[in-house]
């Protein structure tokens, strides 16, 4: 695990912003490990961001509390977190990966559908995630491996947003890349 | 002889969009071979055929594999060689660049896009790389740019080698963008030719990821 110091903090400020109902303050908190998961690309950092980011996600919408296996979750987010922060601060790294992990595990043990919706928002994490690593600089075949996820899912994703119109990204000009490929072709 | 050199990118935006028999059409008129490595062939190929999702894709591409219309690098080069080329690349290309502060290598391609540029560093013949990803690209024709997006991006400055990266100056690239334009210009795609159509062909790849800009687009239309 690297930069510790800096994935304890992150972790606090999640518990500290799950406790305070706070979504839009956790999204932005994911976005900061986002920074340190591209120079870094360890796993841990990368599953705290996606972590983060679907804790954000998840409460944010409201209907959820309403249905069969909430309070289930909740308390396994707010146990686990508690203990994957202490474990830290002993420096137990395997331990820490071990209560992180029990917070996705748990959602196989809830009912109804409740534990499908909150998988897919943290499958739909994994590649917003992947995306934001493409955009701070990685390649996409970088970021799908770093995330697991795949290209063809990748695709649209990059596809919906801007970021191939941002003028930076034009490294030839068209009239130039044109002409390559006319002239391969003949 | 001359390659073409696909990455998984632009095989995926063509194939979403329905696309790929326009690269059997291509392949009608290219003097020579359109080539898939093995590390793009498992993206396109092997993993999506256990997604549901996409295995009809899979199955598609498959089946233009074993037709002879994309023929396997190992067919050319030999995979060791190839790896040897591709380990070789990556060294170079995740040595560039490294944050100030604590002097950290920021690993930025991989295996898929480095064994495309192997395979054209080691053919050396008239080749090009298909490829829509920007980063592969802008590492090799605007380094400087690449490392300014991610010192923004990444708020932190970062220092760049970019002298290593003078070997890969003669790579060239085209995207899918490239590919339907010129399958356009050919009439090789079974719809009236009018603006319209380029504009419809190429924002379909944009939109599966093919990293063009509008403005892009705009000017490829003008010069059609």
């Amino acid at each position: 695990m690297k930069e510790a110091g800096n994935i304890l903090r992150i972790l606090r400020k999640t518990k500290q912003f799950i406790e305070e109902d706070n979504a839009f303050e956790l999204k932005g908190l994911s976005n900061q490990t986002i920074h340190s998961a591209t120079i870094s690309q360890d796993a841990d950092n990368i599953i705290i961001a996606v972590l983060v980011y679907s804790l954000g996600k998840v409460l944010e919408r409201d209907h959820y509390r309403n249905m069969e296996g909430w309070t289930e979750f909740y308390s396994s987010v707010t146990k686990n977190l508690t203990l994957a922060i202490k474990a830290l601060e002993k420096d137990n790294l395997d331990h820490t990966r071990i209560y992180l992990g029990r917070i996705r595990n748990s959602l196989n043990r809830i009912s109804g559908d409740l534990g499908r919706y909150i998988k897919d928002v943290f499958k739909k994490a994994e590649i917003n995630k992947a995306f934001k690593l493409y955009e701070h600089g990685l390649s996409t075949e970088k970021t799908a491996e770093l995330l697991g996820v795949s290209l063809w899912d990748m695709a649209s994703y990059i596809g919906q947003s801007h970021i191939g119109d941002a003028k930076v990204a034009i490294s030839m000009p068209v009239k130039e890349r044109i002409k390559i490929a006319e002239d391969l072709f003949g | 002889m001359k390659y073409l050199i696909f990455d998984a990118g632009p095989i995926i935006s063509l194939a979403m969009n329905g696309m790929l028999p326009v690269i059997e059409k291509l392949k009608e008129v290219f003097p020579g071979e359109f080539i898939m490595t093995p590390n793009v062939k498992k993206e396109i190929i092997d993993r999506p055929m256990k997604i549901k999702k996409y295995k009809l894709e899979a199955i598609q591409v498959r089946d233009m594999l074993e037709r002879g219309i994309f023929k396997m690098s190992t067919d050319f080069i030999p995979q060791d060689k190839l790896d040897k080329e591709v380990k070789r690349l990556i060294k170079v290309t995740n040595g560039v660049l490294r944050t100030t502060q604590t002097g950290e290598k920021i690993n930025i391609i991989h295996d898929g896009e480095a064994a495309c540029l192997a395979f054209a560093s080691l053919c050396k013949c008239d080749s090009a790389i298909v490829i829509d990803e920007r980063t592969t690209r802008m590492l090799t024709e605007a380094p400087k740019s690449l490392e300014r997006m991610m010192e923004k991006k990444l708020h932190t400055p970062i220092d760049a080698q970019l002298s290593l990266l003078d070997e890969l100056k003669g790579f060239r690239f085209i995207r899918s963008a490239e590919l339907l334009f010129v399958a356009y210009k050919k009439g090789l795609i079974h719809v009236k030719k009018s603006k319209d159509l380029l504009d419809a062909l190429l924002y379909s790849v944009k939109f599966k990821g093919c990293a063009i800009s509008s403005k892009e687009i705009e000017e490829m239309k003008r010069l059609a």
